[in-house]
């Protein structure tokens, strides 16, 4: 097992008391296995996701990487722990005034040494750099390297996120709404380039989607949450349309993805426009 | 297939040249430019360097540690005795008194000179579009030029420098000290209600303008309404600002709080001077919080963006929260306000004594007249070159100084380096939080003590450790400067947007790593802007150490104002002028690299 969860909750103070975003989650990831996890806004998505990159740490339960106790490790253990874990963030959480180039290396990050760290801060490391330039190469932003992450289109910070986690060379890629500011055909692009990453089962990739057709398209394996339970856990061809509608039922989804998707199609738009 | 439709759109890229700017530049061998600029930069700083006479061994000789520790040591205990405690609550009276007197003046100008200085209002902009250009509308303009260029004068020239004049025209005491305050600050001060008049929104105005408004009624009505938050947030910043002036003027015979300090310090009684010292940083702190809690019952919140949130930034803590005001209406507030300013008066002097003095008009026309013409005598001018590179090279080695304490304090002092959240993984021993909480706790105390002692004060120790001169004008503003920047630094690093820095935790970089990469690009240009700022002020301080013996201009100053050299004292007002006005321009220009910003 990559990832066990045992029993995970999470619970926020707030000044009403204490807010419970995950109730008692309970699931495995085995090597090299390709899950998406569905279900409506509030459902703990995005909490699970901080827990399982390992920058949260649950109220309750046992997380367990790789057979590790992640509560219990701390310092030079966890960072270690942490490079194995790429994530591609909704928002992107790119360095806003480095260049992709600059983006893409701080994957390497975590392989660096103090020394490296200062050497390639003082003279890049002309191997490190091509590396880099590959991995933009690979999601088609080569000719961007030399301009700063926050004068790139969404699409463009998106797929710059994901050449950040090709620099990771993680063993597990965890990714939020990834193709979130992507046009249909970007979406392809890159959802072939994540799923062509894990299908050798070498890698584990992990996303959550709210586009329910993509995640029956891609992903051998759907987790649905709600109210930071697992409803169901099942192949695309068992997931029926009853427990689909049961699983967004009476939440103010439709809405917020209505205007997730509208966004999309808004940054769609603007990515069509420049390729004019 | 993406690359594909990439190389499809040269738009794109075609765009994307257009917008860099570096290709607008002219054209000159990028490496040949780097060694000018390495080269250049190398100069000044070895001219700087010797021009402030930097001698780092001082600080390492035996005497040095010796008279710094016997200072030290002598500080304890404070002097508490009753007597000695009634005379540090008058100096507190007297120099608030002076602080409250002269900010009161420097506003009853300020306001005036500002709104004449407005360029919307006389100048250009939507209110003139239309206008004929008459002989009125272009004597207004010339009016309205030439109050802006008195604000930048009476500003530029530092305040002690206006107090020392004052000294000598009305004599020792309150008085000259409140004059000096009110006359400097009006600067200030009319400068930013300028600036802050001329950033309201313009399409109010220009409507009422077209309603056929008189230019009084556009300002009551249009003007003034956008404007006064911004006009309230920073008259009582300036407030806090003249509290810290007030009690530094004592030094040069203004009486109060500085007075007090120089005098113990001169008779050695070091006690004294730590109960001084202790009451000083009392009074700034107190009035700090009355100021901020004044601006936050007023809800004198200034617009994002605008000159007058620029002190709303520096002095943090000020959130927008609207908090109900309770029994502290604004009309007890303005009660209070009236009778603390009536008092004030009062006390610095207004009221009788010299101001009632009917030689005191002709003292000071005498006194203004004497100083011109200017001294223009080469030799003079020649025994000034000195003192002026060693200002210069005070304020940028004492700014270098100041970055490097800054900078090495500042890391310990960010809570988002020393402490995780809560519930961040990644467990934490007890002795490892209490080390941390200690650590973060000292770092923030020495900020703190550094940054509240004022300049001329540090040079007093320095002093005591180093000999008279410009390297202890140098250390002194060196350290000063640190506690300022170090605090700013520490903040700006805290402010960093997080969801970068969470993203390089979470591929596994370390605390160094996160800072370097994360957090520094992100913080560098805020840091870089404050820091020019900083450098800015400490030119201007630079000019008056020499008042108590730290180099530079001001020892010629203090001379020549004791000797009664008045046309020398012109002419060195002129230059300061000119040194504050270019390190203006030099200070602007390096901001707005876009390099920097």
């Amino acid at each position: 097992m990559i990832y066990s969860l045992d029993q995970i909750t999470k619970s926020y103070p707030t000044r009403h008391g204490p807010v419970s975003s995950l109730n008692g989650l309970t699931f495995d990831v085995r090597p090299g296995e390709r899950v998406a996890l569905i279900g409506p806004s509030g459902a703990g998505k995005t909490t699970l996701f901080r827990l399982l990159n390992a920058t949260l740490r649950p109220t309750s339960g046992a997380l367990r990487f790789d057979g590790q106790d992640v509560g219990a490790m701390a310092g030079r253990e966890l960072r270690a722990m942490r490079r194995r874990i790429g994530t591609i963030y909704q928002q992107h959480h790119l360095v806003p005034s480095l260049t992709a180039l600059e983006n893409a290396l701080c994957g390497r990050l975590g392989y660096w040494s103090l020394l490296e760290t200062i050497r390639n801060a003082v003279r890049r490391d002309q191997r490190e750099t091509e590396r880099a330039m590959a991995a933009l190469e690979a999601v088609g932003l080569a000719d961007k390297h030399q301009a700063r992450a926050d004068q790139l289109s969404g699409g463009q910070q998106q797929r710059l996120a994901v050449a950040r986690v090709l620099m990771q060379d993680p063993g597990v890629i965890l990714a939020d709404e990834p193709f979130a500011s992507l046009d249909p055909a970007l979406t392809g692009a890159i959802a072939s380039l994540l799923t062509g990453l894990a299908s050798g089962g070498q890698r584990t990739l992990v996303v959550t989607l709210h586009d329910v057709e993509l995640a029956l398209r891609y992903f051998p394996r759907i987790v649905a949450l709600r109210d930071g339970r697992v409803v169901f856990d099942q192949a695309p061809a068992e997931v029926s349309r009853g427990a689909l509608d049961a699983l967004y039922a009476g939440n103010s989804e439709p809405e917020e993805a209505l205007g997730d998707k509208g966004e999309a199609k808004h940054e769609s738009y603007r990515e069509r426009s420049c390729a004019r | 297939m993406i690359r594909a439709k990439q190389s499809m759109n040269p738009t794109v890229n075609e765009a994307a040249r257009v917008s860099d700017w570096r290709e607008w530049r002219p054209s000159l061998n990028p490496l040949l430019r780097r060694i000018a600029a390495v080269f250049g930069l190398s100069a000044v700083l070895v001219l700087c360097w010797r021009a402030a006479e930097i001698r780092p061994s001082a600080l390492f000789e035996a005497s040095a540690a010796a008279s710094v520790l016997h200072f030290l040591r002598s500080l304890f205990p404070p002097d508490l005795s009753p007597d000695f405690l009634r005379v540090v609550g008058a100096a507190i009276g007297r120099t608030l008194a002076m602080a409250i007197a002269g900010t009161t003046l420097s506003i009853v100008i300020g306001l005036p000179l500002g709104a004449l200085a407005t360029a919307t209002l006389y100048r250009r902009g939507v209110l003139m579009a239309g206008e004929r250009k008459g002989a009125g509308l272009l004597l207004l303009a010339g009016l309205s030029r030439a109050a802006r260029a008195l604000l930048g004068f009476l500003r530029a020239v530092p305040d002690l420098m206006w107090g020392l004049l004052f000294v000598v025209a009305v004599g020792l005491g309150s008085l000259a000290g409140a004059l000096a305050l009110a006359v400097s600050y009006c600067g200030v001060l009319g400068r930013v209600y300028a600036d802050v008049f001329e950033d309201v929104d313009p399409r109010p105005l220009e409507a009422l303008h077209a309603t056929g408004a008189t230019r009084a009624q556009v300002f009551l009505q249009a003007i003034w309404p956008q404007a006064a938050p911004g006009v309230v947030a920073y008259t009582l910043y300036s407030f806090e600002c003249c509290v810290r002036a007030a009690s530094v003027l004592g030094f040069i015979g203004a009486g109060g709080i500085g007075y007090e300090i120089n005098l113990s310090m001169r008779l050695f009684e070091y006690g004294q001077v730590f109960t001084l010292i202790i009451a000083f940083v009392v009074l700034v702190a107190a009035t700090d919080a009355l100021s901020r809690s004044l601006r936050r019952r007023l809800r004198a919140n200034a617009p994002l963006g605008s000159p007058a949130h620029l002190p709303l930034i520096l002095g943090r803590g000020l959130r927008e929260r609207l908090i109900s005001t309770g029994w502290l209406t604004k009309g007890r507030i303005a009660v209070v306000a009236i009778a603390a300013v009536a008092v004030s008066f009062y006390a610095s002097g207004f009221a009788g004594g010299a101001l009632t003095d009917p030689e005191l008009p002709r003292r000071v026309t005498r006194f203004i007249g004497a100083m011109f013409p200017p001294e223009s005598d080469p030799s003079f001018l020649r025994s000034l070159v000195v003192p002026l590179f060693q200002t210069v090279g005070i304020s940028v080695m004492g700014t270098l100084v100041g970055i490097g304490v800054g900078s090495v304090l500042s890391l310990p002092a960010t809570s988002t380096l020393v402490f995780a959240e809560a519930d961040a993984a990644g467990r934490r021993s007890l002795p490892s939080r209490l080390w941390r909480w200690a650590v973060y706790t000292a770092a923030r105390l020495m900020l703190n003590a550094l940054r509240s002692i004022p300049e001329l004060i540090w040079v007093l120790v320095c002093i005591l450790a180093v000999g008279l001169g410009p390297f202890a004008g140098t250390v002194a503003i060196g350290l000063h400067t640190g506690g300022v920047l170090g605090k700013l630094y520490a903040e700006t690093l805290e402010e960093v947007p997080t969801q970068p820095v969470e993203a390089l935790r979470a591929s596994g970089a370390s605390l160094f790593q996160i800072l370097l990469w994360g957090m520094w690009p992100q913080a560098r240009p805020m840091l870089a802007s404050y820091t020019v700022l900083r450098w800015e002020t400490n030119l201007r301080v630079s000019t008056i150490l020499g008042l108590v013996g730290g180099g530079g201009l001001g020892q010629a100053i203090y001379n020549n104002v004791q000797l009664g050299f008045y046309p020398r004292v012109a002419t060195l007002i002129a230059i300061v002028y000119l040194l504050v006005i270019a390190t203006d321009w030099i200070g602007d220009r390096l901001r707005r690299r876009p390099a920097v910003a």
